[in-house]
């Protein structure tokens, strides 16, 4: 029986040595998808987590989770999608979970940390975008999310309603709201 | 046109999108600056715009042979994981099987004990007749011995056989 076993380990271990053969593209294939996306990724989970060393976390189990799904894309517009969509739901876990420095995302210091306040330009993007990250923050996180993907991702309402699991038909709306109470609070300026 | 849309938003994202805002825009600024809904909508595009245009600047992901690598040995050991699962099982099953013939025997020899007090009364009852004691005994030691036997062996091999079930290596 213990050699049994024993054979039993080997060839599983075998097998878990082309575990990567479970992956739905190769290395050279998963490189040239990562380059073109990895920025935009880390972009969304930084803002929408609101918190950028996170982000590099998310941006792992994101590019994972998308390796290991076996979903067979049509286009590579719809693999993108697909990809935010799984960051849209690691983000949303991620929420989910009691956290200790939650509060950053209310104040979005760590948002704008990277900024570097050279110039006068600089500093005054580093204040809107401090602006944006406080504001961002007042919304909800679905509200973040439509925002996100339609005005910094420029992702189409179909897109938006595959990526958040919404109906197409009540994104506009949705996103209309979102919209007037995001522009609301960037001219209140959020101290 | 309802209350919540205008038809020169496309226009006004095309040009925040492609880098043309305001420069450029004379006519849609002008629109914009008008327009409730247009307004809104350059107030949040052009923020959410310059904002990810800087985050894609800043952003030091981390090389994608680093990701490949990562996930890599994660789907190992989830693998290895998910494999080794099955073996587990059959191990608690194993050792549950010996626990169980283990019980088995002890009932048996429990028994045993039971009928080798009826032959004991057997054998008071046979007092009477000496003659047939001997009878009885060749019986008792006929059967009772490879029961007593039987569980010796069980208990010694019992732990043997769990150790080696339940040994990792």
């Amino acid at each position: 029986m213990r050699d049994v076993a024993f054979s039993t380990l080997e060839q599983l271990g075998a097998a878990a040595t082309d575990s990567e053969g479970a992956f739905q593209m190769d290395e050279e294939a998963f490189r040239l998808f990562y380059e073109r996306t990895a920025r935009p990724v880390w972009a969304y989970l930084s803002r929408m987590s609101g918190n950028a060393r996170l982000a590099d976390d998310l941006l792992q189990e994101t590019y994972y989770r998308f390796l290991r799904a076996n979903v067979a894309h049509e286009s590579d517009a719809h693999r993108r999608n697909y990809l935010f969509r799984i960051a849209t739901n690691i983000v949303r876990d991620h929420r989910r979970r009691p956290r200790m420095d939650q509060s950053r995302l209310a104040d979005g210091h760590d948002a704008a940390e990277p900024i570097d306040p050279q110039s006068a330009d600089a500093a005054a993007g580093a204040v809107r975008r401090l602006d944006l990250a406080r504001s961002m923050a007042r919304l909800k996180p679905r509200e973040r999310d439509l925002l996100w993907l339609a005005y910094a991702q420029g992702s189409s309402h179909k897109e938006i309603a595959e990526t958040l699991g919404l109906k197409t038909a009540s994104v506009k709306l949705l996103l209309f709201r979102a919209r007037q109470r995001l522009a609301r609070f960037l001219r209140e300026g959020v101290r | 046109m309802s209350g919540n849309e205008c038809p020169r938003e496309a226009d006004i994202l095309e040009a925040i999108a492609f880098g043309r805002w305001p420069d450029g825009c004379g006519d849609l600024s002008a629109h914009a600056a008008s327009c409730e809904v247009c307004a809104d909508l350059v107030e949040v595009a052009v923020a959410l715009h310059d904002d990810r245009a800087a985050l894609c600047r800043e952003a030091q992901p981390p090389s994608s042979g680093m990701v490949w690598w990562r996930a890599t040995i994660r789907a190992r050991a989830e693998a290895t994981r998910t494999a080794t699962q099955p073996i587990s099982v059959l191990q608690g099953i194993a050792g549950a099987c010996v626990v169980g013939a283990a019980a088995g025997l002890v009932t048996i020899a429990w028994q045993s004990m039971h009928w080798m007090d009826r032959i004991g009364e057997l054998a008071m009852r046979l007092e009477s007749r000496r003659a047939d004691i001997a009878t009885a005994s060749t019986f008792a030691t006929g059967h009772g011995l490879p029961i007593l036997v039987a569980v010796a062996a069980g208990l010694v091999l019992a732990p043997l056989a769990l150790y080696i079930t339940l040994a990792d290596d």
